[in-house]
């Protein structure tokens, strides 16, 4: 899976818990796994900002932020990882 | 506000009735399921007028609901984009409605730039909202058509499961589809919906309900 791919997917996991679609209970910790899963891949340490999102992103979720919060960053993740392919 | 009843053998055909009576599009048009048998589908189709819900009060919420529609307007401007927001008459949680021309770019793939706006407005006016509130944005009606969607993929699904038996797994979508799925389904005696997999390729499966359950 593509690091874009992986933070679609903790997106999808956050705006999931925001939008309380009704079939699953979404805990924090799920939110911060999903965001684990895209720190820990190594594309992401050559494009600038995409690790100091994903940072800010799992602190906001275990300082209990909310989602569109979290989501919000995420979304600055990937637009700082789109940014980094064009460039390179 | 005009609304018309539409009958048919299908939900499309039902719908297309009402909408020929009323000399509408679907864009234009809410549409709610009054009863579905397996030979006929009656609807009632009512006619979202922007013009009267520009001009109308927007209930108890106005002030808090027009400081969040300025705040958005004001992010819009400031990305460049010429578009204008109003307030959904009549809904709740507060709904925005963004319209202007050429707006496909702030809909995005699936709906993706549109689900960032959204958060991005919610980040902003959270200060204004209530524990817990949120605002909903919709680009040209986006979101509503997706939820009207699905809700017919989620009767038609209901149908084939009655006819067959068998359980149907429907494609992957976002929660808000699979909340509208589970809502359209959930007063159905006959079949059942859940969800399996996860994020982002979750999907609803619609079954007979167990006489059990």
């Amino acid at each position: 899976m593509s690091a874009a791919e992986r933070i679609r997917k903790a997106i999808a996991v956050v705006n999931a818990a925001a939008d309380g679609a009704g079939d699953e209970e979404i805990t924090p910790t799920e939110i911060a796994e999903a965001i684990r899963d895209c720190l820990e891949l190594p594309e992401i340490g050559s494009i600038p900002n995409v690790r100091k999102y994903l940072g800010e992103a799992l602190d906001a979720t275990s300082d209990g932020m909310p989602a569109d919060f979290v989501a919000m960053t995420l979304y600055a993740a990937l637009g700082a990882l789109q940014e980094g392919h064009s460039l390179n | 506000m005009r609304s018309a009843e539409g009958r048919g053998r299908t939900l499309d055909e039902a719908v297309d009735a009402a909408l020929i009576e009323l000399g509408e599009t679907r864009r234009n048009v809410d549409v709610k399921v009054v009863r579905e048998a397996p030979d006929e589908t009656v609807v009632e189709v009512v006619v979202i007028d922007p013009a009267a819900a520009a001009g109308a009060p927007a209930g108890p919420a106005n002030g808090k609901a027009e400081t969040v529609r300025s705040l958005l307007e004001g992010l819009l401007r400031h990305m460049g984009v010429r578009a204008t927001v109003q307030v959904r008459v009549g809904t709740d949680p507060i709904t925005l409605d963004v319209s202007g021309r050429d707006l496909g770019a702030l809909i995005g793939w699936r709906g993706e730039t549109l689900r960032a706006l959204q958060s991005v407005t919610n980040v902003m006016v959270g200060k204004h909202l209530d524990e817990g509130e949120r605002v909903i944005v919709d680009v040209e009606r986006y979101r509503q058509r997706r939820e009207h969607t699905v809700r017919e993929i989620a009767l038609r699904a209901a149908r084939q499961v009655k006819m067959t038996g068998d359980a149907i797994t429907l494609d992957a979508m976002q929660a808000f589809e699979r909340r509208a799925i589970h809502l359209a389904l959930e007063g159905d005696p006959d079949v059942t919906s859940s969800s399996i997999g996860e994020e982002p390729e979750r999907r609803v499966v619609v079954g007979p309900r167990k006489p059990a359950e």
